[in-house]
């Protein structure tokens, strides 16, 4: 473990995981590998990132999503790392804004249980499956999910021009 | 100044040395109040640890102030340092741990973030806009975050006003703040007019009242009610 | 489909458990916001059953300020001041995490000297960093005297900093493309005359705390996490390396010139408390190793590669950047649609908001006063947590 370099180029890696998921395409303008996962095959593609032995990325370093308002969506971002390999991966979804139902990862990786609630809080993303769905950081009186773009708060400042 | 303290008021000792000390008995407490401050350890943010554990260690020394006595409990302590950013998740709170302390108490408001909201006043959705939202703030220590010397300077303000005679007034009057840092032009001499321009009676607040303006006063009432019902 | 919320009321108002054999029943304490341990606003509600710890449920938020929606309205430059109040004792660690980022992605050169004064101020304030945790652990042990010492030392790397950068704390050094500030010409010489002195420190600190009968049966197999649930957790930096995982971000994924000095990873065998505790003492040994390779032969050059007033707009896409602070791994992820110079989305990844959950994994099962041990061995810094 703790191997130093990555063991894989991107191109490499792309092809053995579009050889695993055939569904999986590459997403552009990212500064790593970063694809793109129908949001219904994401917890399959997930597991097979986590298992199988050439890829084995075991460190979930993050999670967040983008607000794409105009497109009516929201981008989910996974950022994984192998401890052992030394590679670097970006995840993506997209899922409608409307009903904002993505499945959750508690299963595969157990630190994303509080990095989904912390998406929940602030982007309002719901998790299917997720043990203990409950606000992180607000409390939970709170109306609205701040990092939304169409976030509105009669307390907030703009700062003035 | 030599005090008898167990004689005042009213009786006149010749010391050994033949001196006299005359003086009152307010005057007599509120020289040892200023000098006994006890603080309580709460910060919230990177102001506590310059104010609260830089100051309280050897090398800068709160001790020499005689407010070194740093208490975990609210109930033990006369002097709150707000530390840092103040968020409406805290500010019930806060506003709690404050009517806890016993009069007389102080309070110091430390770092732009607990003045004026500072760095995080536009754009942050959670964080208030000065800690006087909530609470009376008697002394201001600007600096983001202020020296420990500013701090210093700061509590010799706040220990000045003590010795002017604030604390003898009922429970719960406050004066208009202080901002604890001199400009470049400015005395202590200018200081001292300045409290004592404060003593005079229309700028008093009175902190029920002012309280109850507040929109957190709701919040805090309906708070408290739900704790106590448990 | 299974969505369902909570809130935390649903969790506190949940049925307590009598156990029947000893008549006892579980009742919950809250530890905080307001609490000397939490050396900042964490709110902990402990599930007691007598004095042993059932189960953990930390609440933060109680400093959480929103700073990645103010980062929408930022440029890069500016949103470098607010990472020094995230984790305030690795500011200057937190600098170089979007500095690194924003270079990478709007290809702004660096130099041999910024890289090389970069190290060296941010191994600098992991030794500031750890010797401030060190006195504060042995303050919530019950030895007051470890405050004095660790306190010490953080004033006199303090000085070094003030004099370069004129911050003691949030420092807003590390710029993109360069430096704040240039060093002083006798910089090298304060440095240098520091480092047998921090050398004996360390060494005082061994005699002090570590040797302590009390101190050590209140560390050694207290909370052990092990090298496997550590990395599913997500947890890094010296608590990760405590159970074992030599991942150090400066040996995996060198940056600055971390690549060109010699200096081990630290890693722990059993992974209880003591083991955090020793694999930072050690690393204090490592940081000084590191700046005595690299003080003698700081490069010169211009200490910036462009301007300060320059506008950064970076390239349409995801970006993300991370470095290895005193406490794991600091992650800046920037979303940017190539147009504004803003970011549409900024998302930092702290060390201590991961950190701060395995906690509800190894703290069932000790007594309230083991769980300040594993508290304190996290070394968390609230601010980051809630961001």
């Amino acid at each position: 473990m703790g191997a130093k370099g990555q063991s894989m180029d991107t191109k490499s890696l792309l092809a053995l995981v579009v050889s695993l998921h055939p569904t999986v395409q590459r997403r552009a303008n990212a500064d790593r590998l970063a694809i793109v996962v129908p949001v219904d095959d994401l917890l399959e593609v997930m597991k097979t990132l986590r298992d199988h032995q050439e890829l084995k990325f075991d460190l979930f370093v993050a999670h967040t999503a983008i607000d794409q308002i105009e497109a009516n969506r929201f981008e989910l971002v996974y950022i994984l790392s192998s401890t052992m390999h030394g590679n670097n991966i970006y995840v993506t979804a997209y899922i409608g804004r409307e009903n904002p139902v993505a499945p959750s990862m508690v299963a595969l990786w157990p630190i994303a249980e509080w990095q989904e609630r912390e998406a929940y809080d602030l982007l309002g993303l719901l998790y299917d499956n997720h043990p203990d769905l409950r606000r992180v950081f607000l409390e939970d009186d709170w109306i609205g999910f701040p990092l939304r773009k169409d976030y509105r708060d009669p307390y907030m400042l703009d700062l003035p021009k | 100044m030599g005090v008898a303290l167990d004689k005042l008021p009213g009786i006149v000792e010749r010391f050994p040395g033949g001196s006299v000390a005359i003086t009152r008995l307010d005057q007599a407490i509120n020289l040892a109040r200023s000098n006994s401050l006890w603080p309580l350890m709460f910060g919230t943010k990177c102001c506590a640890i310059e104010m609260l554990m830089a100051t309280g260690a050897s090398h800068h020394d709160l001790s020499r102030f005689g407010a070194e006595v740093a208490r975990a409990s609210v109930r033990q302590a006369d002097l709150m340092v707000i530390a840092g950013a103040i968020v409406k998740k805290m500010a019930p709170r806060m506003r709690l741990l404050y009517e806890q302390m016993a009069e007389p108490r102080y309070v110091i408001a430390t770092g732009s973030c607990a003045i004026s909201g500072g760095p995080f006043m536009y754009n942050s959705y959670t964080v208030v806009r000065g800690a006087d939202e909530i609470i009376p703030v008697d002394v201001y220590v600007p600096g983001c975050p202020p020296r420990p010397e500013a701090f210093f300077w700061g509590l010799l303000t706040l220990q000045k006003m003590i010795r002017e005679g604030e604390t003898i007034r009922a429970p719960g009057i406050r004066k208009k703040p202080v901002l604890a840092a001199l400009p470049e032009d400015v005395s202590i001499h200018d200081i001292r007019r300045e409290i004592r321009s404060a003593l005079v009676d229309e700028n008093i607040i009175d902190i029920e009242k002012a309280a109850r303006e507040k929109p957190w006063a709701q919040k805090v009432r309906a708070w408290i009610r739900r704790v106590s019902s448990h | 489909m299974s969505v369902q919320v909570r809130t935390l009321d649903d969790l506190l108002h949940a049925p307590l458990d009598a156990d029947s054999e000893l008549t006892t029943q579980e009742y919950l304490v809250n530890m905080g916001p307001q609490h000397p341990i939490a050396h900042g606003s964490l709110r902990v509600v402990l599930r007691l059953d007598g004095e042993t710890v059932k189960h953990v449920i930390p609440v933060p938020g109680y400093v959480h300020r929103g700073v990645e929606k103010m980062c929408e309205h930022l440029t890069y430059r500016q949103i470098i001041p607010y990472t020094d109040r995230l984790d305030y004792l690795s500011a200057i660690m937190n600098n170089w995490a979007v500095a690194k980022t924003v270079e990478k992605a709007a290809n702004i050169p660096t130099n041999e000297r910024i890289d090389t004064i970069r190290t060296i101020m941010s191994e600098l304030q992991r030794l500031q960093s750890h010797a401030l945790w060190w006195g504060v652990t042995g303050m919530d042990l019950g030895a007051y005297t470890a405050f004095l010492y660790g306190f010490r030392e953080r004033e006199i790397i303090g000085e070094i900093f003030e004099e370069t950068i004129g911050a003691r704390l949030t420092m807003n050094y590390i710029q993109p493309g360069g430096l704040m500030y240039d060093i002083k010409p006798d910089f090298a010489q304060k440095v240098k005359n520091l480092l047998p002195y921090l050398k004996g420190c360390i060494e005082q600190y061994e005699t002090l705390l570590s040797g302590n009968v009390i101190f050590q049966e209140r560390l050694r197999n207290i909370g052990i996490l092990d090298g496997k649930h550590a990395i599913a957790l997500g947890c890094t930096g010296p608590v990760l390396r405590a159970s074992g995982v030599p991942y150090d971000l400066r040996a995996v994924e060198p940056y600055g010139v971390y690549d060109k000095v010699n200096f081990n990873v630290v890693v722990g065998e059993v992974g209880d408390c003591w083991d955090r505790y020793y694999v930072r003492l050690e690393e204090m040994r490592e940081s000084v190793r590191i700046v005595e390779q690299l003080i003698d032969n700081i490069p010169e050059g211009p200490h910036a590669t462009i301007r300060y007033n320059e506008e950064i707009i970076l390239p349409e896409g995801l970006h993300y950047g991370q470095v290895e602070t005193a406490r794991g791994v600091f992650g800046v992820f920037i979303a940017s649609d190539g147009k504004n110079k803003c970011p549409i989305r900024l998302h930092f990844r702290s060390p201590n908001f991961n950190n701060l959950w395995i906690v509800t994994a190894i703290a069932s099962g000790w007594r309230i006063a083991d769980f300040i041990s594993i508290q304190s061995s996290l070394d968390l810094v609230i601010p980051d947590i809630d961001r």
